[in-house]
């Protein structure tokens, strides 16, 4: 029995996915405690239930049921996104719900885990060859569909995360580096040019470096290096023709702090909440930046902050840990695996998880532009919780037939 | 495609992943272990409000335990920067009567503080501003009252000098003082008030309060455990008598100059009177301007305290310093005599007397006040002597009052004359007028009265001072305050044969003060008339009673007023026989105060609130 558990249940996955489900209802009781919104708390515990059988079901269903599944609900998904386009209900401005019942359902939480699944699909074909251009923009396009449609919700976070995952698959995958540095060089050169002349030279200097030493042949090198310092170049022409309202929205996007009573207020009060919780935090319900409200809507994007504030630097350095070891196990289940789809999945959960805790943590502590992403299976929002449960169960799953070809 | 998974792309992920959750572990440990006290603080800046709980300002009590400086209530506004809206400036303003930009200052320079803590914007409110505010304040968020003291004089006596006053504090106190004070808050600038600011104003409590982000009260933080309660103010126990006092300032109703009346036996002060003065109930609650600038300005300086910071010549009744050096050192002894021929020719220049003498002793010159006689001991005893025994009985440095507006006054020396005129370039005539109390030489009323008290207890030079006892509010226990006193150093005899000058003064026929007689009381005096180059001359008298066993020693300083014997000597013997007997039984002349319009003192009681 002891012998079967170890074969086919990975439980380290499993612990620690059950561990940060528990403190992120721990941090949503006690966010949302004084601000008389203890109904979220039940909300999300009902949806850590239902994600809990979610787990369960993604970690027994047999892999080939989740290749035959994956483009039909890739495709449902893309059908959904591009209805709550036209009827959705809005949130925070944004239309990326839908009401069912008094529960709503956000469908780009559960789109990455499709867009993912049909990524593998595609990736695993024996005749797939991502170093053929056809190829690679198949690759691209699953991923860019879906993109589009929540950029246009207008979604920017999870359009990023879309954005973001796809280079570590595809990476895991095996196109060339030529391939990547050609996607960042231009990404890093254009953000460059926000900077002022000094670091958009830089930036252009480490983009010609990159593509020098990942170069295929001279002529597209050449091409892309051009194309890099176009981008950059006309980014950097735009930013300065713009009007200067519109000069500043970018700068407080990428510093809050510089507007510290508008888009920098949730960011400032975050770091004092963190920081003033020390090393041993100000006890359980006993935050008074979290219990006083001074972070607008906290229990969402900011609920770092509950950890941070009441169990100080033990209580925050625990869910750092349990990231980390989630995301270095994730890793190292797609090398245990010894069939593509499964290995490609695990990279790509893998790397949304990563996205979504550097950058929300990031966010929490003012390293990183507010773009709003929930901490995976703390923050509160039931189809994330979902989706983050089905993402730990299919890791699960990969490990179980990690010795099936 | 066989790079699929490989070693190499498995660590590359690997590195990227701990690379980047370290960066969230240093950010961590720089924001939680780094920046945590800077970062706390803000914490509980957002969220924890402190109210200022002013403490009851000590209460002012006489020699007879009657109470002389009362507290009452005074309601205050203010407003908290964080929760005022701008837009309400206007309707506040004209609720309060105050310029828009004065308010706004007031809030600028409070937020600079703490934006969440009230700031007093306007202080001792009128009952019909207060009600009217009180109606409008759902409008006006950020507004609140606050209940502060202030001053109440319920004696008919005004002892301005000595009792000074409060004011709220002024930037430059607020820049000298230590962090306890805040704008606004109401500090002694003058008299006991200021030098007894630490006891008196006991210690503000405070109070914290928990507050959402949108600034509402949710309760006290930490159940109130940090809160303080303010510590009342010490009382003061003074040793005046504010009986004596009143019938003092009463006989100095026409007259600018002093009047100090002390214990011989103590040192401690029995009456100061410093006219013109004004009522200090003008600085209990808010100062307007114009007030305070009339004091200012007003050319007979009624915030002056006379009693202790002018400088005149003392005139005859210095006298007594001359004959104790010359007696004390062997100079001459009592039988000594000089004929007195009403002039004294020095070098080529002729003093005069104001009478002839004839032949005169030691005694008889105090008596008569000769001049003559005091012209030719000066060279006897020589200028060394005479500034020592000036020392002695403590002019040329300050007393040491208990308050701080007092002057040491100049007792010149071979040494000052040579700073000032230069080596060679000043004479022995110089000396000539000292040795009358004339020319180059400043005391003060209150050094004067101290003088005369020595000679009064028989040698003892004590530290003058107005406050007796402390009530400690924290033991409840009344304590006793410890002055300095210090011997003269004279023999007997030297005293007794200038007391029995002093004595004749008054009681002898031919005496200079026979006006400062009192029925049934034996008293002592000395008169003198200081020349004034820029008027009349100013009127001395110094005294004390019983002669036998003195329980009161005075000095009265009349500016102007001519001579000291019929001017200053009654004055001084109504003061004692009041001390003495309680009440003056006698029929005198009570001056009615002048009404001259143009006269700020009697202008500011016209402006005074209620």
């Amino acid at each position: 029995m002891s012998n079967f558990f170890q074969e086919y249940f990975d439980a380290k996955i499993f612990f620690i996915a059950i561990a940060l489900v528990i403190i992120g209802l721990v941090s949503v009781y006690s966010a949302t405690y004084d601000a008389g919104a203890t109904a979220t708390f039940y909300k999300q515990t009902m949806w850590a239930i239902v994600g809990f059988v979610a787990l369960i079901t993604a970690a027994l269903v047999p892999m080939k049921t989740i290749q035959r599944i994956a483009l039909p609900s890739y495709a449902a998904i893309v059908g959904m996104l591009v209805m709550l386009l036209l009827i959705g209900k809005t949130i925070s401005g944004s239309q990326s719900w839908f009401g069912i019942g008094g529960f709503g359902i956000q469908p780009s939480e559960f789109a990455k885990v499709t867009a993912i699944l049909t990524l593998a699909v595609f990736l695993s074909k024996s005749t797939t060859d991502i170093s053929r251009l056809k190829d690679l923009l198949i690759a691209f396009g699953i991923v860019a569909i879906p993109m589009v449609l929540i950029l246009a919700q207008p979604d920017l976070g999870t359009a990023v995360v879309f954005f973001g995952m796809a280079l570590p698959i595809l990476y895991w995958a095996g196109a060339s580096n030529f391939v990547l540095a050609v996607i960042i060089a231009p990404i890093l050169v254009a953000a460059g040019a926000l900077f002022g002349t000094t670091i958009f030279l830089i930036s252009v200097a480490i983009s010609s470096v990159m593509l020098y030493l990942a170069r295929e042949n001279r002529f597209t090198a050449v091409v892309a290096f051009g194309l890099t310092l176009f981008i950059g170049v006309s980014v950097q022409t735009i930013y300065e023709r713009m009007p200067a309202y519109q000069q500043k929205r970018i700068m407080t996007f990428i510093n809050p702090e510089a507007d510290p009573q508008g888009a920098g207020y949730n960011v400032l009060q975050s770091k004092v909440a963190i920081g003033s919780g020390g090393l041993l935090g100000k006890g359980y319900l006993r935050g008074t930046q979290t219990q006083l409200n001074f972070i607008p809507e906290q229990w969402t994007d900011f609920i770092f902050c509950v950890p941070g504030e009441e169990f100080g630097f033990v209580g925050a350095s625990l869910v750092l840990i349990l990231f980390a070891s989630l995301l270095i196990r994730g890793i190292n289940i797609a090398s245990l695996s010894k069939n593509k789809f499964g290995s490609t999945v695990a990279i790509g959960i893998t790397a949304v998880l990563a996205l979504h805790t550097f950058v929300n943590i990031g966010m929490s502590m003012g390293l990183m532009p507010v773009i709003g992403i929930p901490l995976p299976f703390l923050s509160y929002g039931g189809s994330a919780l979902l989706a983050n449960m089905t993402m730990a169960g299919l890791l699960m799953n990969v490990y179980a037939h990690r010795k099936e070809y | 495609m066989e790079d699929f998974g490989s070693p190499i792309r498995r660590s590359v992920l690997m590195i990227l992943t701990v690379v980047f959750i370290g960066v969230l572990f240093v950010r961590l440990y720089v924001l939680q272990l780094l920046y945590h006290q800077e970062l706390g603080k803000k914490s509980e800046e957002n969220s924890v409000r402190t109210i200022i709980k002013e403490p009851i300002r000590g209460y002012v009590f006489d020699r007879a335990g009657r109470l002389v400086v009362d507290v009452g209530p005074s309601y205050s506004v203010a407003l908290t920067p964080v929760e005022f809206d701008a837009q309400n400036l206007k309707l506040l303003s004209s609720l309060l009567q105050l310029e828009p930009d004065v308010i706004q200052e007031r809030i600028n320079r409070g937020r600079a503080y703490s934006r969440f803590s009230p700031t007093r914007i306007k202080r001792d409110i009128d009952f019909r501003t207060l009600s009217a505010l009180e109606e409008y304040q759902f409008l006006l968020p950020g507004i609140s009252f606050l209940i502060d003291s202030k001053r109440i004089y319920p004696t008919g006596s005004r002892a301005t000098h000595i009792l000074g006053y409060c004011k709220e504090i002024s930037d430059a106190q607020l820049a000298r003082a230590s962090d306890y004070y805040r704008q606004g808050d109401v500090i002694g600038s003058s008299g006991i008030e200021a030098s007894y600011e630490n006891l008196l104003r006991g210690q503000k409590g405070f109070e914290f309060i928990a507050v959402n982000a949108r600034g509402q009260v949710i309760g006290r933080f930490e159940q109130g455990q940090n809160d303080k309660l303010p510590n009342e103010g010490f009382d003061l126990i003074l040793g005046i008598d504010f009986e004596l006092q009143a019938f003092a300032e009463s006989l100095m109703a026409n007259y600018r100059g002093a009047i100090v009346a002390v214990d011989p036996n103590d040192g401690s002060i029995l009456a100061m009177v410093s006219k013109p003065d004004f009522d200090p109930a003008i600085f209990s609650g808010v100062t307007p301007p114009e007030i305070w600038s009339a004091l200012n300005l007003d050319t007979t300086k009624p915030l002056f305290n006379r009693a202790t910071m002018t400088n005149y010549p003392p005139g005859s009744t210095y006298k007594m310093v001359l004959a104790a050096a010359a007696l004390e050192e062997g100079v001459i002894d009592e039988q000594y005599k000089i004929t007195c021929f009403g002039s004294y020719r020095f070098g080529n220049r002729v003093f005069k007397d104001l009478g002839v003498h004839g032949s005169v002793n030691i005694v008889q010159a105090i008596q008569r006040s000769c001049n003559v006689f005091f012209y030719q001991l000066i060279h006897k005893v020589g200028f060394q002597r005479w500034t020592e025994y000036g020392k002695k009985f403590g002019f040329g440095r300050r007393t040491g009052i208990d308050i701080t507006e007092e002057n040491s006054g100049l007792l010149p020396s071979a040494d000052y004359f040579d700073r000032v005129y230069g080596k060679g370039k000043w004479t022995q005539g110089y000396l000539v007028s000292l040795a009358i109390g004339q020319g180059e030489l400043g005391v003060s009323p209150l050094q004067m009265a101290m003088y005369v008290a020595a000679l009064a207890n028989g040698g003892s030079l004590h530290q003058p001072h107005a406050v007796n006892f402390i009530r400690n509010k924290l033991t409840n226990r009344v304590e006793r305050i410890d002055y300095s006193s210090q011997p003269v150093g004279l023999s007997d005899r030297t005293i007794e044969l200038i007391r029995e000058g002093m004595m004749r003064v008054v009681e002898a026929p031919g005496g200079t003060a026979s006006l400062a007689r009192i029925p049934e009381i034996v008293s002592a005096g000395k008169t003198g008339t200081a020349q004034n180059p820029h008027g009349l001359d100013h009127a001395w008298y110094v005294g004390f009673a019983p002669f036998e066993k003195p329980t009161i020693a005075v000095a009265v300083m009349l500016e102007n007023a001519g001579f000291g014997g019929s001017k200053a000597a009654p004055i001084a013997g109504l003061v004692i026989e009041k001390y003495i007997k309680g009440k003056v039984e006698r029929r005198f002349y009570a001056p009615k105060p002048k009404q001259a319009p143009s006269d700020t003192t009697t202008r500011v009681t016209h402006l005074q609130p209620n």
